[in-house]
């Protein structure tokens, strides 16, 4: 399990100040709700932890060395390996479903970590199995439905075993049936010990089992108490 | 009528029988052009893609020079290169004036921002979600940004397309500082040109013919490889 703890993330855009030091830890046993307004900064801070928008100022520790705090430009690597960002749309690459599932997977080609061709096969098709799309393997990705597409992007998430996973308004425009079947792939997500960090309005109704809650507001961050 | 019904009969049997010469000039001028947009493509696409994707100081400035330099007069590159190549120019040493090294650098100055800015054009209407997909995917730098071009491969194709199709038919560049020599650095406009002046008129129409046939050949491939479309009216 993964420990993490987060010191005076900030972030200023056009002298507007999107998030003001925030202080947090992370654990990879974490199932987070974030909410806030429209502009809080959820989707901000998402994409600072994932690695993908510089801050003002950031410092990252590991507990089992929290003493030592390390700065944007030696985090950003770890941030990249450790979380992966889905946009609130996901974005899939032109070619088939199968081909956007071992994206993730082709990435290490010319390092020792390179996989072989039947172990990304047997990878991806475990992600299909574990979305229940396995008859779209040979889909093109353009024609697949929004829910189909969130759920091939969490898949292709899952296939590279990041140790977070941060979704953005997962079910914005989402039908009710797709919003169902997203959860469930969330949950599976959780039971596979992955930390998530999902940004939503939605009240979800106790499908998914938050253990933990933020709240942004004028760029400061509050924990809110979940009951049982 | 009758005399450029001639000529066009003329112009097909010159290209039907192989015409040795016809064919060399045809010849030079692909091997020249290819080789501008081959060696100036992989730049231009580079910039573009630093225009697209970042901010820096000067970008704006660059964008609108780029695009300036689009409509820069084929002649007016051709003039610059043949004071700069020159015996007595400051390139001079080099003796590349009228040779095929002269047309290709001048077709490369001449390509090289439509290249930059039709490029720029497609990588820009491109999604940055694409690159933070890539990132987050786990790929370095490097591969997200052959990822980010293959996501953009139609525009950027266009834009290689109507690069080739910008020098392959230019004349005045090539005429100043490849000379048109005949075997050396005569090309199809170069021919055109001087056939022409001649008042020969087949040779021309047969050059004439094999840039249409090669212009419509190309644009059957891009539209080929950019599929069909898929919205009913």
């Amino acid at each position: 399990m993964i420990n993490l703890s987060l010191d005076n993330i900030s972030y200023t855009i056009k002298k507007k100040v999107i998030l003001k030091q925030l202080d947090f830890d992370l654990s990879s046993d974490n199932f987070i709700l974030m909410t806030g307004q429209n502009g809080s900064g959820k989707s901000t801070l998402l994409k600072i932890l994932s690695g993908l928008l510089k801050p003002d100022s950031f410092y990252l520790s590991y507990a089992q060395d929290i003493s030592v705090k390390k700065n944007w430009s030696v985090s950003k690597n770890y941030l990249r390996g450790t979380f992966c960002y889905l946009h609130q749309t996901p974005y899939l690459f032109s070619g088939t479903v199968f081909d956007n599932i071992a994206y993730g997977l082709k990435q290490h080609l010319f390092s020792k970590r390179r996989l072989k061709w039947c172990e990304i096969n047997h990878k991806v098709n475990a992600a299909l199995k574990m979305i229940d799309l396995q008859h779209l393997s040979d889909r093109p990705s353009h024609a697949l439905s929004g829910g189909e597409k969130q759920r091939v992007a969490i898949a292709r998430s899952w296939v590279i075993e990041p140790d977070f996973i941060l979704l953005d308004e997962p079910f914005a425009n989402m039908d009710k049936q797709s919003r169902l079947s997203t959860y469930e792939t969330i949950n599976q997500l959780k039971e596979d010990n992955i930390g998530i960090i999902i940004t939503s309005h939605d009240p979800h109704n106790g499908e998914l089992k938050f253990n933990r809650h933020f709240h942004l507001h004028q760029g400061n961050m509050i924990e809110k108490f979940i009951p049982e | 009528m009758d005399d450029l019904s001639t000529a066009t009969s003329q112009a097909f049997v010159l290209l039907l029988t192989g015409n040795a010469e016809l064919w060399e000039i045809i010849a030079i001028s692909f091997s020249v052009s290819f080789r501008a947009i081959l060696f100036s493509a992989p730049l231009a696409i580079l910039i573009a893609f630093f225009l697209a994707s970042f901010q820096f100081p000067m970008r704006r400035f660059l964008i609108a020079l780029f695009n300036t330099a689009m409509s820069i007069p084929a002649v007016v590159v051709g003039l610059t290169l043949y004071l700069l190549l020159s015996r007595a120019g400051p390139l001079g040493d080099l003796k590349l004036l009228f040779t095929q090294e002269a047309m290709i650098l001048g077709q490369m100055l001449l390509c090289f921002p439509l290249l930059v800015a039709l490029s720029y054009a497609a990588l820009q209407s491109l999604d940055r979600r694409a690159w933070e997909t890539a990132i987050t995917l786990g790929a370095h730098p490097i591969r997200a940004f052959f990822s980010v071009l293959k996501e953009a491969h139609f525009g950027l194709m266009a834009a290689v397309i109507a690069g080739f199709g910008r020098i392959i038919a230019e004349v005045g560049s090539s005429m100043m500082i490849g000379g048109n020599i005949l075997h050396h650095t005569r090309n199809i406009p170069t021919a055109i040109a001087l056939e022409t002046s001649k008042g020969s008129f087949a040779q021309g129409i047969a050059l004439g013919i094999v840039l249409l046939i090669m212009a419509l050949a190309l644009n059957l491939f891009l539209s080929y490889i950019q599929g069909r479309g898929e919205l009913s009216l």
